[in-house]
């Protein structure tokens, strides 16, 4: 028998009905921009405008406008790949992997999240393919019949996964999402009232009606494409994480590396979702979809996973030392006590110490407080990726070699550019497209057993 | 039965009595009696997925799980017959002295591979047995059905007792009843 729960607390507050959902959730998308929508959208197209000055400098004076040399090969460029890439983890995780567990709070925040995802891989693609200094023929790195010379792609090379696992993970990410969305833009298709509107969700909303037969299939490829993006999400970071442990540089050639950067993936991930929704629950006036509640299990998420990033740092130190490799011994000192020991601690700081005041029920349902520590938890992770590659590269097995790294004024341009972009998308996105998942929220209205 | 569910259209149908409900409750509990009184329902339109639903209305689990499996496996075959004729045959490339046959390092494109094809296939399947296209006209009968409305579609002919099917419809809590002729619909 279904009845209604008496002792679970409600994921919708505020006695929502169907009708009430719709209304709250395609509110932007009906009205016109707010004040708030357009003094975001404008900033972040400045930001982009960053981005493609930075860009156009890169390409018509070269990667000389970059920083990086002969021993810092990679710099801020692949910290910014895999800072976005690891971003971009938390959306599936949160509708795949939640999904497999049940988690019903998933669903007023997973439709951000996989946006999210989308947005965020798109930003962490603009490094590695621009890295390659002749973009124009970035299309090398596919498995394309060679008509240059008589190679074909190096299958034992984890930059050539890193090639296989980004595209699959951005395109099964954008078909999830994808499909998510069609009964939503369905509920805005019936309500828009302009004719150009009305064709455009007419069109993308592939006819949907809601019909019973539809909603079954539809419900199985949503289980099935969760059990598939679940491993999925998993070997993408693992991959990219193979792009450093397959090297045999000292402090990246360890085996930790993939659990490791998977928990640091979901960890920044969920920081970022944290940013994004304490200020959109704000400004969009979502409280009762987004509730503390929610927060409060996300921040649960940032805690636990910052601890196993920080239980990470920890093992790999002490690895390093029991090992007997003096060249792994002298890397992670001179992490902790070289010239970027302040990298290596503001690390330690934001992703292992920081997050453990969510012990305290406050800091978990302060959401002001989740806003700043989610920030901090952005600038660990950063962090992190600049340590683990400039720190193991500005110090090789060759003295006369050794070098000091920082980003020239392209590379930081680029990397603010790409949070214009990342902005730019969710602004567009949360204007047209309903911010949270409509159709799954009204099934959990009753708080059914 | 060919690919695309053909009881999804709702074009060159006799006439369908429609009911309308705004208790996902009483809609499941409508269509039980529905079933049980050996009437046919054309479909039931709801705004969200309603648990339990289509099992009620007797439809069989879809065989997309099996179509998901096919499309995987045709993405791992062709993913491998890829590396082994680029790796292995063509062109073996010897680096650092690793084997050039099936070795790990083959493992994560083969897997990315295959999940790619089985989202893929899996997706186009899953579009064509739908009959879902981009632009394709919705055939709506409420225009509040993807909003908080659900309907029940009936279709006559000589064999159906209308007046049943609307006894138990207006018995079981629909706000409203309608007929739909052509396209046409009028409120009973």
């Amino acid at each position: 028998m279904i009845h209604d729960s008496l002792i679970r607390e409600r994921l919708v507050t505020g006695g929502k009905t169907a009708s009430d959902v719709t209304r709250d959730i395609a509110r932007p998308i009906l009205n016109k921009p707010s004040t708030a929508w357009k003094v975001g959208f404008t900033l972040s197209v400045i930001f982009l405008g960053i981005f493609v000055v930075s860009l156009f400098w890169t390409l018509w004076t070269g990667i000389g406008t970059w920083n990086i040399n002969k021993s810092v090969m990679w710099g801020w460029d692949i910290t910014n790949f895999v800072f976005w890439v690891g971003i971009g983890h938390a959306g599936t995780l949160i509708s795949a992997i939640l999904l497999l567990f049940r988690q019903k709070w998933r669903m007023s925040i997973n439709r951000s999240a996989e946006a999210m995802t989308i947005f965020a891989v798109i930003c962490a693609a603009m490094f590695p393919v621009f890295h390659m200094g002749r973009v124009w023929v970035g299309y090398w790195a596919l498995p394309l019949p060679n008509a240059f010379g008589s190679l074909w792609v190096n299958f034992n090379s984890p930059l050539l996964w890193d090639v296989f696992a980004i595209s699959t993970y951005f395109s099964v990410s954008l078909l999830f999402w994808y499909i998510g969305l069609i009964p939503d833009i369905a509920t805005i298709r019936d309500k828009v009232k302009t004719k150009a509107a009305q064709y455009w969700y007419r069109f993308f909303s592939m006819g949907w009606t809601g019909s019973t037969r539809t909603w079954a299939r539809y419900e199985l490829i949503s289980l099935i494409l969760a059990g598939l993006s679940t491993p999925l999400v998993l070997s993408v970071h693992t991959i990219v994480s193979t792009d450093f442990a397959t090297s045999v540089i000292p402090g990246w050639h360890t085996t930790i590396f993939p659990p490791y950067f998977v928990a640091g993936a979901i960890f920044s991930g969920f920081g970022m979702v944290a940013t994004l929704l304490v200020v959109a629950r704000k400004v969009m006036n979502y409280e009762n979809y987004i509730t503390i509640g929610h927060l409060e299990a996300m921040t649960k998420i940032i805690m636990l996973t910052g601890t196993l990033v920080g239980i990470a740092y920890l093992t790999e130190f002490f690895i390093a030392q029991y090992s007997g490799v003096e060249y792994e011994q002298y890397a992670f000192l001179n992490r902790a006590s070289g010239p970027y020991w302040w990298a290596y601690w503001s690390m330690m700081f934001c992703n292992l110490v920081s997050p453990q005041v969510f012990w305290f029920k406050w800091a978990r349902t302060t959401p002001w407080f989740i806003f700043i520590m989610s920030i901090v938890v952005n600038v660990g992770m950063w962090f992190e990726r600049f340590v683990i590659i400039v720190t193991s590269l500005h110090r090789d097995y060759l003295p006369s070699s050794w070098v000091m790294y920082a980003g020239s004024l392209t590379e930081i341009g680029l990397f603010l550019g790409t949070f214009g972009i990342f902005f730019t998308c969710f602004f567009l996105f949360a204007k047209f497209l309903p911010v949270i998942n409509m159709s799954e929220i009204k099934t959990i209205l009753r708080n059914r057993e | 039965m060919g690919i695309i569910d053909s009881n999804l259209s709702l074009r060159n149908r006799n006439k369908l009595l429609l009911g309308i409900w705004e208790d996902e409750d009483k809609l499941v509990e409508a269509t039980s009696e529905l079933v049980h009184a050996g009437v046919k329902i054309q479909d039931v339109y709801t705004p969200y997925p309603v648990h339990g639903l289509d099992r009620v209305m007797g439809i069989r689990r879809s065989w997309l799980s099996i179509v998901a499996f096919l499309c995987g496996a045709t993405g791992f075959s062709l993913a491998f017959w890829m590396i082994y004729y680029m790796y292995v045959q063509d062109w073996p490339l010897d680096v650092g002295n690793k084997p050039v046959r099936f070795s790990p390092s083959w493992v994560p494109v083969l897997f990315e591979a295959t999940v790619l094809c089985t989202a893929f296939g899996m997706g186009f399947f899953f579009f064509l047995r739908n009959r879902m296209i981009w632009g394709i006209k919705p055939e709506l009968l409420d225009e509040r059905q993807t909003d908080d409305r659900m309907v029940i579609a009936v279709e006559t002919d000589e064999s159906v007792d209308e007046k049943k099917v609307l006894k138990i419809m207006k018995d079981h809590g629909a706000v409203e009843l309608r007929e739909s002729n052509g396209g046409v619909q009028t409120t009973i």
